[in-house]
């Protein structure tokens, strides 16, 4: 298997397009493992890069994160990156910029909001807006 | 091969009585086949089922038949269905009626004529006083036997014991004797 | 194998209903997920009496669709069962969309189909149309002609789409009422004889194979589609080795043989008639009579419709001189699929018969010996006169004005 699918015709191709996740068998949970210590195969979409499909992407303030997770829990691409249960930035290759994790988080105000793509952070953290009074 | 046309009401057991006969008659070593025509098949519509008998391996997928025997399962029925249709010179009859055969045969002008063909016992009322229910087909095997000749009382009682293996004793009894009843009344 | 096995006669009296669920209890099958409609529904009823009463130790799913049956079925193959269902006519073309997935997945499965006319109008009987709604769905299907066939080639089903070489959803087709609804004798295998010849499930790629975590049904673009659909054609063209291996090994169990195409008297025919499901049987009687008037008639028949056995039905037809292709189906604005196949099959050989189109039975319409003698008698006409009598196509036991299209 250490041709790459993109070299590979359609004898060579698994029957079904069934694609797997690692590159050989397992014998660990990949639960329990760090995604960056398991051992992806070609085609899995660890290796798509759809960064590119962003218009808008998110930024964080961490000082304002309270580390709900809950931008964790509703990212729809698994792009938002934590570690024991503390929010650690995003995995910008596969963020597609929905604006999800805008959204759901309920710091006031917001702990991430949504920039044009060619925002630098440092500007962007410049221009958060002010805490929003009740009325 | 021998070709039998079952006329009944559905729910009446022509088709358990059908594949009923062909059980018997495939553990003799012949080939058998049973089959129906189901039109909406709505409890008490007419219906027909038949029966093919033969010693080599039955090819013919047609439902067209020229029937042997024909069994008329309810009385309504031989007044009302075309119980003669594509019948041969042979053909024979057998007919439930609590009626005489000769008041059957009256009734019936497409019977007038071959009356030695026709043969009468009253199924209903035989299923009724033996299983306690009117399904009319055992009874009608019975008379079949006596008719056709085609296998002693007794050992196609045992057949059929076999057939009815699934049910309590006690049906399985009734029936014996409903077969008894019908394979000496039919007239 | 089940725990609990059912005791046989030599000689049972089924039904091709019945035939077809004995040989899927017997096959021990993980998952039966499954909507009823007539007339397959005793198939899944008889099966559900069967898991009833501890026949079965596996799952039966009663679903809301047949788009669900099909779909419970493709699940569970890619979790790494075996599964098998049954359906007819419109719960067929329901399913559909769903049978594409389970032969582009490569998910072996069995899929009794009792053939049934598709809508409008309604109607409950037996013709082909359901049958040839899956010519292009990439499931090996096999054609069977009587109950003992259904019962035979439902053993041999699992067995095939199973192999590693294969991996591909089988259909047993049968007609409806005329082999479903017909009781007739069955010579069984006990069960033990049966369950060791189909074998044991083998999971491929399997989604409850927790060392290979698995993504199937994936989608992929003009950058792999193309690949994929090449591989599964392959496989399914291919799999005519795996089909005459299980064929032979199932003759040598059963003493029963079954071939790519069935002919009767086709040695010395002059003309032929060739015909899907139980018409196949009946048309040997008619051949006979023919015989009786001198008439060099014969009768080829289609068992494996795909892969399509297009060098074995060409060889067979060598020597005729006319052929008429007979489809069950209404033929929606052309030739019948059988006429498409066959003279496709003969264009590259040196054979030129007479090639005509009849289109009968729809609906169930009854086939008689009588009209088959009829069609042989016209076919013995057009070879005689060494031309077709004025049409290619036309219509047999249809009342009202004759109807005849693609005038020569
Ligand atoms: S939702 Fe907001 S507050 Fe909660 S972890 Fe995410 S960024 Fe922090
Ligand atoms: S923008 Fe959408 S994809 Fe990107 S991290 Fe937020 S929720 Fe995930």
């Amino acid at each position: 298997m250490s041709k790459s699918i993109h070299d590979m015709g359609w004898d060579e191709l698994v029957l079904g397009a069934a694609v797997h996740s690692f590159k050989e068998e397992i014998d660990y949970n990949p639960s329990q493992v760090l995604p960056e210590n398991r051992d992806y195969a070609e085609t899995n979409s660890k290796y798509k890069y759809v960064g590119d499909w962003r218009v808008f992407k998110p930024v964080w303030n961490t000082d304002l994160c309270i580390h709900c997770q809950f931008c964790w829990l509703y990212c729809p691409d698994t792009s938002i990156l934590s570690r024991e249960k503390k929010m650690i930035g995003f995995d910008y290759d596969h963020c597609k910029g929905c604006g999800i994790c805008q959204e759901v988080c309920p710091t006031n105000p917001k702990s991430i909001i949504m920039f044009t793509e060619q925002t630098e952070e440092e500007e962007a953290l410049n221009q958060w807006p002010e805490k929003k009074g009740s009325k | 091969m021998l070709e039998i046309r079952w006329h009944s009401r559905a729910g009446q057991g022509a088709v358990t009585g059908a594949k009923g006969l062909g059980s018997v008659v495939a553990e003799t070593g012949k080939e058998v086949q049973a089959f129906a025509f189901y039109g909406s098949a709505k409890r008490g519509a007419s219906m027909t089922a038949y029966n093919r008998i033969d010693d080599k391996k039955i090819l013919n997928h047609e439902k067209y038949m020229n029937p042997d025997y024909v069994f008329i399962l309810d009385p309504g029925l031989a007044y009302t269905d075309d119980i003669t249709a594509n019948a041969t010179d042979e053909t024979k009859y057998i007919i439930t009626s609590h009626l005489s055969k000769d008041e059957v045969i009256a009734k019936i002008p497409a019977l007038h004529g071959i009356e030695d063909r026709v043969f009468v016992l009253d199924c209903f009322t035989i299923a009724q006083e033996t299983i306690g229910r009117a399904i009319p087909n055992t009874p009608m095997l019975g008379a079949f036997m006596k008719v056709s000749g085609m296998f002693e009382l007794e050992y196609f009682q045992n057949a059929m014991k076999s057939v009815l293996s699934k049910l309590p004793q006690k049906i399985i009894d009734a029936n014996m004797v409903a077969i008894e009843r019908a394979y000496n009344e039919v007239h | 194998m089940n725990s609990k096995i059912m005791e046989l006669n030599k000689v049972e009296v089924w039904d091709g209903n019945m035939a077809a669920t004995q040989a899927m209890r017997q096959a021990d099958i993980d998952v039966v997920a499954a909507y009823p409609i007539t007339p397959s529904t005793p198939v899944v009823e008889n099966y559900a009496t069967f898991h009833a009463n501890g026949y079965i130790d596996g799952e039966f799913v009663m679903v809301e669709s047949e788009h669900a049956a099909m779909s419970g079925c493709v699940g569970a193959a890619a979790a790494g069962g075996r599964v098998a269902t049954a359906t007819s006519s419109q719960g067929l073309a329901l399913m559909v969309e769903v049978l594409y997935q389970a032969s582009g997945m490569r998910l072996p499965m069995v899929l009794n189909i009792v053939n049934r006319a598709l809508a409008s109008p309604l109607n409950v009987n037996g013709d082909h149309s359901d049958l040839y709604l899956t010519r292009d769905s990439g499931w090996i299907s096999l054609c069977t002609f009587s109950p003992q066939e259904v019962y035979d080639m439902n053993l041999c089903a699992f067995k095939i789409g199973e192999h590693m070489d294969v991996r591909l959803p089988v259909i047993v087709n049968q007609d409806g009422f005329l082999s479903s609804h017909t009781a007739q004798n069955i010579y069984p295998l006990q069960d033990k004889e049966a369950c060791d010849f189909v074998g044991e499930y083998k999971p491929l790629n399997a989604m409850l194979d927790f060392s290979r975590p698995v993504t199937h049904g994936v989608q992929t673009e003009e950058d792999w589609h193309f690949e994929h659909k090449a591989k599964q054609h392959d496989a399914l063209m291919n799999s005519t080795k795996v089909i005459a291996e299980v064929f032979a090994e199932f003759e040598k169990l059963s003493g029963r043989k079954y071939n790519f195409v069935e002919s009767y008297k086709m040695e010395d025919a002059e003309i032929a008639i060739v015909v899907l499901g139980t018409t196949y049987e009946s048309a040997q009687l008619a051949v006979d009579k023919m015989r009786e008037e001198g008439i060099k008639a014969g009768v080829v028949a289609i068992r494996v419709f795909r892969p399509f056995p297009l060098k074995e039905v060409s060889d067979m037809l060598q020597n005729v001189k006319a052929v008429a292709c007979m489809d069950r189906s209404a033929p929606g604005g052309s030739v019948g699929a059988l006429y498409n196949e066959i003279s496709g099959a003969l264009f590259n050989s040196p054979a030129r018969p007479l090639l005509s189109n009849i289109i009968y039975g729809l609906g169930g319409r009854d086939m008689t010996i009588g009209v088959l003698c009829d069609i042989y008698r016209d076919l013995d006409a057009e070879a005689k006169a060494g031309k077709l009598n004025g049409s290619i196509q036309r219509f047999v036991g249809v009342r009202g004005p004759e109807l005849k299209y693609y005038k020569v």
